[in-house]
């Protein structure tokens, strides 16, 4: 980095107006009576954006602190912090090479969809049951090791289509019996402090499933092949400047590339996520899910079993993340404990997206992937950059729950 | 025998056992037949450390409700501290020039060393100093042991107080997640931060008396585990006497109804925040501890599997009782160690190493399913109650169908019954 | 009702308990004198005394340690060819008729890959099981902190593959190693890469070093990139978390700096990792030449993690295969009818070694006392699956006499090393091509990339 100062410089300005924002609005906006749940948080992103030259009219005029006004605000903040970053370092990668940045960008939301899928489920758990559940990586994990030993060693050969539909049949047979035998009692009062409960014992599901698998199969990573091979394919002919194939990888314009068992994974994700669409907003089954997140008394009078739903919310946030699983094992080398680093990024973005929110658990893992993305490209030291990885998420995860518990779409607290 | 007195009688002669069993260790030359190798020392150190973590653990979690994964972090925080301390700090009574020198009174230096390049034995600022600046016969002194813990101590304490105000306004799961982030941050930055913490291959610390103590070797296991087993005691009777006050009644209300517990008037800012202060300190003390009696600290102790050990011996032994938490850290301790032997079925060899594990997560499930209050508590509850094993249970259930308003109150109730009862002796 | 349940369930999980625990019961038995071949741990901390009044000392068992990683965080693949090639060297010492006339017992420990862990397994290996010698042990972070143990109880460890250099420089009596040093390997991978240049006519400006942030990866780079320098080759090193699984943004990095080479020092998943997500991405082994980990020589493990691995050179640590001795060649047909696998990996070979080395040291010294095992260590000249295996630098010979590193101290001064090159796809390892040094070469190098 050749002028780290204008960029350290920028950070403490950001740091310093989002702080005194943070601190001050509320205050100002108590004194007039004014609502300030968002107060708080709309006042430090709008402090981080402009400065004095945003706080000074705000505490002046106060106007309603609106949804709008907090977006328009976080993305000055996303701005500034990117140009300064531009000006701080003009040689860096991701401010000199556009395709690179744009194959990062690729990469970022590529993964980011696959790592929306798995949130999807947790969130889906988290809107009927109320429970974070601490064995989603191990579902994920499960998902992808079926999809392997299906396709490499019980059935060589067999279509990935119906390992990934057996992963999906495993992962949804086993949360269901668990939430049966271990969290169905929740419902009837016979266990004291639920929510505690259900973080300790599907706690207690992760360490048995891991050990298990792991007992089971070895320590040695499997991998599943590439599902689906690209044909090899030059567009157009001989130059290919505009998409050039290979089996391994797609290459458009010449600057972005996509690896194929990336591609063939974000693909089958968002197959998934349309029948997943679908089957929430078209199906009776479905639309009783929806019921039973948003008002559980009245769903129960319309004649919705509660806990068949909440039976059926538990396996299928289990399917999902298997499916996640059968789609990446593809991709990275599978070993009993990829579930954990998997789980970890799920809760970032759950809480992100706000805890519950459908639309905001994809939204996160579109942000995550993209963040990671970003983080790993542009640190200019190579040696932390990728060492650093694992915290990105969790930055963001202690930052959202800080700042903003609610995340970007949930309800409040 | 009224059972309060018989617990406290059993409890008095397990300490007095804990506090002879050196006796009969190989290195005092055991007490007739028995002889315990140091080995069985090292098991034992290492069950009282545990012990202090899951009892901690369990007033954290248990009493005052804040389900914090962050219990590791805290002990590595003291064990870092202490160790880095070690690495960095020297006092010589000459100023190097070379290293970052801050005087100090009565013509000592505070000397800083500096941080080496990764990987290579690069003289330290120190060695070339002594060759180079240093007049001759200066002394240079390393910080004391008890000192860097101590200084471990108030990290960890302060670190408590900061996350402790962080997280005021978060319960349940957005506790337990912000607690896994602030760990899992902690272990990237330690992993990543090679020439400070060393990363993956361990910080090393002094051992715990240096230069031996009362004719016992630097290497002898039975100062270790005096300190150890001091500490441990020393918590469970701070513990006890916090869990029997009225902090120990304050938090309880806190746990079961925040708003009736403020509504009362409880400062729920300060005993929250206090509570997590107090679990911290003794992580950060026994990771100190530990640390300089094993002599190695690794960023490894703070992956998540270090703390559902630590969460599944508290659960195992009895969640919202800091006895049953720590005897069950203990009974675990020993037994995960036992269980390392494999098992032959006729033809079918089972490879415990592994399998013990996945016995220890079902135990762990079924535990929290059908016996919320550990495996210990009911057979210390039928034990002294001779079979009338379910009268807490009914307490519980009447106590949620009560109103909020009576929240504190009853448990207050609850109080009095449990003073009398033998799992929460005092 | 529920009062009754509760007792049901009660008694359910206490059953497991007890099942479990009833698991280290029989153990009593399966050490008994009946069968005193190799055995895994036995623990029993409590009662039993070092059992040293004993009448019969001549039919009581030799005991020797062994350190392998057997569970997570550590290695477990690496722990588990380790075990099986001690457990053959501990048969075959039985077979012939045990040590001295006395029946030898190997007890095998686990590490996990933790230092906190390693101390402790040391620590009970020499006072709880009462070992004479110790063998095995695979994570340098482990070795550097039980050799403090070691050293206070004086009791010898051979070291069979921690490769960090300070194990040994701090020299302490107890401490051999027949594993290479780190700073070797690096010396070796950068002749290699100049010889490729000079020899080969490679283009050869800019070298990409993908490590993990151990206490393996992060000196082993150090020391290429210092290396690298030296022969004028520039180089950039990227340094990974050793969990990571998702390389795209790093590879992105790595095709940005337009290298000439890349080396993997990132161990485990994370190599196969690397490589076949650089494959896909157009810069893997067959684009750009690259020097894959040592683990992509589990050539099964390989080309399921890697199928796109081919052109991978791979650095190799022993002799090449049609080059094995005697007791090489016959360890191999033992280990291959035990494990299924056609070769046998480097420390799995200096595992067994190591316990061969700890027997051999006690009846040349005729003893079983430590210090006695030190003495007939140092001036051993054992002919072991390695080759002939001394300790040149030692106590009567020290570095400083010798006028070398003090690295050396109790190291075993020749572990070949040579750079093989998988040139068939789905190749076994031990039908791979060996490029390098020139007197061990079978085969030319395909350098790929090359316009």
């Amino acid at each position: 980095m050749e002028n780290a100062a204008i960029f350290g410089w920028a950070l403490l300005w950001i740091l310093f107006w989002g702080a005194l924002g943070g601190v001050v609005t509320p205050r100002i906006y108590a004194r007039k009576d004014l609502e300030i749940s968002q107060a708080s948080f709309g006042g430090a992103v709008i402090g981080a954006a402009l400065g004095p030259f945003s706080l000074v009219p705000l505490w002046l005029a106060t106007p309603k602190i609106t949804s709008r006004l907090i977006g328009i605000s976080i993305a000055l903040v996303v701005g500034i912090f990117i140009a300064a970053f531009a000006l701080a370092d003009p040689d860096n990668l991701c401010v000199a090479n556009g395709g690179f940045v744009v194959s990062q960008l690729a990469n970022g939301i590529v993964i980011g969809i696959i790592y929306g899928l798995m949130a999807l489920g947790l969130t889906l758990i988290f809107s009927i049951l109320g429970v974070v559940s601490f064995a989603h990586g191990e579902f994920y994990m499960i998902g992808g090791m079926v999809t392997y030993f299906m396709t490499a060693q019980w059935i060589p050969g067999v279509s990935p289509i119906v390992a990934i539909l057996a992963s999906c049949v495993v992962t949804f047979a086993i949360g269901y019996v668990f939430e049966l035998i271990f969290l169905r009692p929740m419902g009837s009062g016979e266990i004291e402090r639920p929510t505690e409960y259900a973080i300790l014992v599907t706690f207690g599901l992760a360490f048995f499933l891991q050990y298990f698998t792991q007992a089971l199969t070895s320590a040695v990573p499997v991998k599943a092949q590439r599902f689906f091979p690209f044909p090899r394919v030059e567009i157009p002919a001989e130059s290919g400047a505009l998409l050039t194939t290979t089996p391994g990888n797609v290459t458009i314009f010449d600057a972005i590339s996509v690896p194929n068992p990336r591609f063939t994974a974000a693909v089958l994700a968002l197959m998934m996520l349309a029948a997943l669409l679908w089957f929430l907003y078209r199906t009776w089954v479905g639309k009783a899910l929806r019921a039973v997140s948003q008002d559980r008394q009245a769903a129960a009078v319309t004649g919705i079993n509660p806990n068949s739903m909440n039976t059926l919310a538990f396996s299928m946030g289990a399917m999902l993340a298997g499916l996640s699983g059968a789609s990446l094992v593809q991709v990275f080398s599978w070993l009993p404990q990829v579930g954990i680093p998997a789980a970890a990024r799920s809760f970032v973005i759950i809480v992100l997206g706000g805890m519950g929110s459908l639309p905001g658990a994809f939204l996160g893992g579109l942000i995550v992937g993209l963040v990671e993305a970003a983080g790993t490209g542009c640190i200019p030291d190579a040696t932390r950059a990728a060492a650093y990885i694992p915290a990105y998420g969790m930055v963001i995860l202690t930052l959202v729950l800080l700042l903003k518990p609610t995340g970007l779409f949930g309800r409040e607290l | 025998m009224n059972p309060a007195a018989l617990y406290r009688v059993s409890g008095s002669i397990a300490v007095v056992i804990l506090v002879l069993l050196p006796l009969a260790s190989s290195e005092m030359g055991g007490v007739g037949p028995l002889v315990l190798n140091s080995y069985f020392m090292h098991l034992a150190i290492t069950a009282f450390f545990y012990a202090i973590l899951a009892s901690s653990w369990s007033l954290l979690a248990g009493y005052a409700g804040q389900f914090s994964f962050g219990h590791m972090a805290f002990m590595a925080i003291g064990g870092y501290t202490s160790g880095l301390i070690g690495k960095f700090i020297r006092f010589t009574t000459a100023p190097s020039e070379l290293c970052t020198d801050i005087p100090l009174p009565g013509n000592w230096w505070l000397v800083i060393l500096n941080i080496r390049r990764v990987g290579t034995i690069d003289e330290s600022c120190l060695d070339m100093a002594k060759a180079e600046t240093l007049p001759a016969g200066t002394l240079i002194v390393f910080p004391p042991v008890w000192a860097s813990i101590a200084m471990g101590l108030a990290m960890g304490a302060v670190f408590g107080l900061l996350v402790g105000w962080l997280v005021l306004r978060l319960r349940s799961t957005y506790l337990a997640l912000f607690t896994i982030g602030f760990s899992e941050i902690l272990r990237a930055s330690i992993s990543a931060e090679i020439p400070i913490t060393e990363g993956q291959s361990g910080l090393e610390l002094v051992p715990l008396f240096p230069a031996g103590i009362l004719g016992f070797s630097s290497t002898s296991k039975i100062p270790p585990y005096y300190a150890m087993l001091f500490l441990f005691l020393f918590a469970m009777a701070l513990m006890t006497w916090l869990a029997g006050s009225r902090f120990g009644l304050f938090v309880r209300a806190i746990r079961e109804d925040e708003e009736a517990a403020a509504a009362l008037g409880v400062n729920i800012v300060r005993y929250k925040v206090l509570v997590f202060v107090v679990t911290s300190t003794l992580a950060a003390a026994a990771g100190a501890l530990q640390g300089h009696y094993i002599g190695i600290i690794t960023p490894n102790t703070l992956i998540i599997l270090q703390m559902s050990l630590v969460i599944a011996m508290a659960v195992i032994g009895g969640l919202e009782n800091i006895y049953t938490a720590s005897v069950g850290a203990i009974i675990i301790t020993f037994v995960l160690e036992l269980l390392r032997t494999n098992i032959e079925i006729g033809p079918l060899l089972i490879d415990m190493t592994l399998w013990r594990l996945v016995f220890f997560g079902l135990l762990l499930m079924l535990t929290l399913r059908f016996q919320r209050n550990g495996l210990l508590f009911p057979i210390l509850e039928r034990i002294s109650r001779g079979g009338v094993a379910e009268e807490t249970v009914s307490i519980r259930v009447e106590e949620e169908e009560l109103d909020e308003e009576e929240a504190v109150a009853d448990i207050e109730a609850e109080e009095e019954e449990r003073a009398a009862s033998p799992g929460n002796a005092k | 009702m529920k009062m009754r349940r509760r007792l049901i369930w009660t008694a359910a999980a206490l059953l497991i308990l007890v099942l479990a625990l009833a698991g280290c019961a029989p153990q009593a038995e399966t050490v008994g004198e009946a069968e005193p071949a190799a055995e895994e741990a036995a623990p029993e901390p409590t009662e039993e005394p070092m059992a040293e009044e004993s009448d019969d000392m001549e039919m009581e068992p030799i005991k020797i340690g062994a350190l392998a990683p057997l569970s997570a965080p550590g290695a477990v693949v690496g722990g588990e060819a380790m075990r099986e090639a001690m457990l053959i060297a501990a048969d075959e010492l039985n077979a012939r008729g045990g040590i001295m006339g006395r029946p030898v017992e190997l007890i095998i420990v686990d590490t996990e890959g933790l230092p906190e862990r390693g101390t402790a397994v040391v620590e009970r290996l020499i006072n709880q099981d009462g070992v004479v010698g110790i063998g095995g042990g695979y994570h340098s972070s482990v070795g550097v902190a039980a050799k403090e143990v070691a050293r206070d109880n004086g009791v010898p460890i051979v070291f069979a593959e921690t490769w960090n250099d300070t194990i040994t420089s701090v020299q302490y009596d107890e401490i051999f190693r027949i594993a290479p040093l780190s700073s070797e390997v690096s010396t070796v991978d950068v002749k290699f890469i100049q010889w490729l240049r000079d020899e080969n006519g490679m283009k050869l400006d800019k070298v990409v070093i993908l490590t993990e942030n151990t206490d393996y990866g992060i000196p082993a780079a150090e020391n290429t990139t210092a290396l690298l320098d030296e022969a004028g080759i520039a180089s950039v090193t990227f340094s990974v978390d050793i969990g990571t699984q998702d390389f795209a943004g790093i590879i992105e990095r790595v095709k940005a700096e337009s290298p000439d080479m890349i080396v993997t020092l990132a161990t485990g998943e994370a190599s196969y990792n690397f490589t076949q997500q650089a494959a896909d991405a157009g810069i893997g082994p067959q684009d750009v030449p690259t020097m894959c980990n040592q683990v992509s020589l589990v050539s099964d493990a390989f080309w399921t993690n890697v199928p796109d691995g081919n052109h991978c050179f791979v650095r190799r640590i022993g002799l090449p295969q049609q080059l094995y001795n005697d007791v090489a060649q016959a360890l191999v047909a033992e280990y291959s009818a035990r494990t299924g696998k056609d070769d046998i990996e480097s420390y799995a070979m200096a595992s067994y070694d190591s316990i061969m080395l700890i027997a051999q040291a006690i009846e040349d010294s005729g003893s079983t006392d430590p210090s006695d095992i030190i003495d007939a260590l140092e001036n051993i000249n054992h002919m072991g699956a390695l080759g002939p295996i001394t300790f040149p630098i030692n106590r009567s010979n020290t570095p400083d006499q010798a006028g070398v590193d003090p690295k050396w101290w109790h190291q075993f001064p020749d572990p070949a090393i040579t750079i093989v090159q998988y040139q068939v796809e789905g190749q076994d390892a031990t039908e791979t091509t060996v490029v390098y040094p020139d007197v061990y070469q079978t085969g030319a190098p395909i350098v790929v990339g090359q316009e």
